[in-house]
């Protein structure tokens, strides 16, 4: 055998296999995610809620399944279900006789935890001033919610958020333990057919380096098309002495607008000439002096 | 109405026209403290009140009771004859009533200005598209601010925010302005801009209720002044009075700091 200890013909020939590990890897990540999204804002919003009704079981929810080990949550919801004879004789058991499906719902009750708090600290980040202007403008709290907060607390936590997708994307390594063949799952069948403990690992380490990063290219998309508004504003704003020239262009800041005062106001409030001159307005008294 | 012009009012404006904001022994508490205390306050259609005080003096927290930013614990605010008593309706409808400009503008930094404008009118006063749009070009027009529209609020200067903001207020065509120190946040260099645009609505007959430290504003603008300090309404003139024959020691002390 070569120095390298990666096979690359098994490496190739694993790859069909590999990119079916792949699909269900992918189909469990989609769904969980899609299905945690809407679960975690709505657990958010009963956990902020001031009933108790609402904000007590949802800080239980949360407690409990950021505490649950996930592995262990993953045996209990598959093979501790399976154990209840009402539940296997059930109409439910479509789903919870299903490996893939127990997977689902282990990772969503798991993932949901982790992004109440997400969800919590942006809605918390948008600053009070804008809901309050929102509530004077008429608004309802709802459309407040609606057309104020969220979308800008999803930017706010668009960066722990997908911090919470690459992490769990990752982990769904761990369905593998409850029989569902996910690209980690391939790669070990693979490893116990060939006994080459490094090619098929590796490969498999290769199509999760992808994902992550493609991961990471369409949030880093998702971002710059959410933060378009500040995006431009660097291109404006950090204008050093040259800059100022160049932002003399834009209509100034510091210019006048367009005089409408009317006559009778011309003997009002004797401005200064300098007003506009670098120095603060305790200059001016001096410059009279002088 | 002709009950109204048979009450004699201590201003003297012409003819006592409509009250608009009517506070009567307002109170407020933060936990002990108590932010306003006893606060009679009658503001009249087209009048422009100017409040002014020492800082946590209750000017901004009196201001922001008037649209239930803050609610009172006492006495009674009646708003263009709607009562606030923390029904979730007259909350909304006395918003209605009441623009509000920030000290910090608080244009919502997701929107371009334009939708900065649009947002309220097509929510609350159920505006089509183009309506919502023909009336937002409108009022940014009469700011100044017309030709920039599709801009984000953080590419705007300070006093071209506060601008837009006032716009943003004005699209709802709300009967009355609350200004809540829109001047203090802003260069020195860009407060003139939106002073003239304060004084221009003030002409066109808009009922203001502004708190500020812009003196000069004031005494051009202001049929009465409101001076406030540790939450009581200590002294209420006539600008003239106010400034030039100022009754209380507090407010001469008060004046002598600022006037310089």
């Amino acid at each position: 055998m070569s120095a390298l200890p990666i096979d690359f013909a098994l490496a190739w020939d694993s790859l069909p296999q590999m990119a079916e590990g792949l699909v269900t890897t992918l189909l469990i990540t989609v769904l969980v995610l899609v299905l945690g999204l809407p679960l975690s804002v709505l657990v958010t919003l009963a956990r902020m809620s001031r009933s108790r009704i609402l904000s007590w079981p949802a800080a239980a929810f949360v407690v409990f399944f950021r505490g649950a080990p996930l592995l262990i949550l993953l045996y209990l919801v598959y093979y501790g279900f399976g154990q209840i004879e009402a539940l296997r004789d059930g109409p439910l058991w479509v789903i919870f006789g299903s490996a893939f499906a127990c997977a689902v719902i282990g990772l969503t009750l798991n993932h949901v935890a982790y992004m109440v708090e997400v969800v919590r600290g942006s809605l918390n980040a948008v600053p009070a001033g804008l809901v309050e202007a929102s509530a004077a403008l008429g608004l309802t709290p709802r459309e407040t919610f609606t057309y104020i907060r969220l979308p800008l607390a999803m930017r706010y936590g668009l960066a722990a958020y997908q911090n919470e997708v690459v992490m769990f994307t990752k982990g769904t390594a761990v369905v593998s333990v409850i029989t569902v063949i996910d690209l980690t799952a391939v790669a070990n069948e693979l490893f116990e057919e060939t006994y080459d403990p490094f090619t098929p690992m590796l490969t498999a380490a290769a199509f999760y380096w992808c994902l992550v990063n493609a991961i990471r290219l369409g949030f880093g998309a998702l971002e710059n098309h959410l933060n378009r508004h500040q995006r431009r504003e660097q291109a404006v704003k950090p204008t050093t002495p040259a800059g100022a020239a160049a932002a003399a262009a834009e209509p100034p800041a510091g210019a006048p607008v367009a005089p409408l005062r009317r006559m009778i106001g011309s003997d009002r409030r004797p401005v200064p000439v300098k007003a506009a001159a670098p120095a603060l307005s305790t200059a001016t008294p001096k410059e009279h002096a002088l | 109405m002709s009950a109204l012009q048979t009450e004699t009012g201590p201003q003297p404006v012409a003819a006592p026209r409509p009250i608009a904001v009517e506070m009567t022994g307002v109170e407020k508490y933060y936990g002990k403290f108590k932010a306003l205390s006893g606060i009679d306050l009658t503001v009249r259609k087209g009048e422009k009140i100017v409040i002014c005080g020492p800082s946590g003096s209750g000017k901004s927290t009196l201001i922001r009771t008037i649209n239930r930013l803050e609610p009172h614990d006492g006495g009674t605010i009646v708003v263009n004859g709607i009562t606030l008593d923390g029904s979730p309706t007259s909350v909304q409808d006395v918003r209605l009533e009441c623009g509000m400009v920030f000290q910090q503008f608080n244009l919502f930094p997701h929107l371009t200005i334009l939708e900065n404008c649009m947002l309220a009118p097509r929510l609350t006063r159920k505006l089509s598209k183009t309506q919502a749009e023909a009336l937002a070009l409108k009022y940014l027009e009469r700011v100044h601010i017309g030709a920039q529209t599709h801009k984000y609020p953080s590419q705007l200067s300070g006093g071209q925010q506060q601008r837009v903001a006032i716009a943003r207020a004005l699209c709802m065509e709300p009967p009355i302005m609350l200004f809540d120190e829109p001047t203090s946040a802003l260069d020195p260099e860009m407060i003139k801009e939106v002073l003239q645009v304060m004084e221009d609505l003030a002409e066109d007959g808009m009922t203001m209720i502004c708190v500020t430290h812009e003196m000069g504003f004031a005494r051009r603008v202001a049929n009465r002044c409101v001076f406030m300090d540790q939450g009581e309404i200590v002294e209420e003139a006539r600008a003239e009075e106010f400034f030039e024959a100022p009754k209380s020691d507090r407010l001469k002390a008060f004046l002598a700091q600022i006037l310089h």
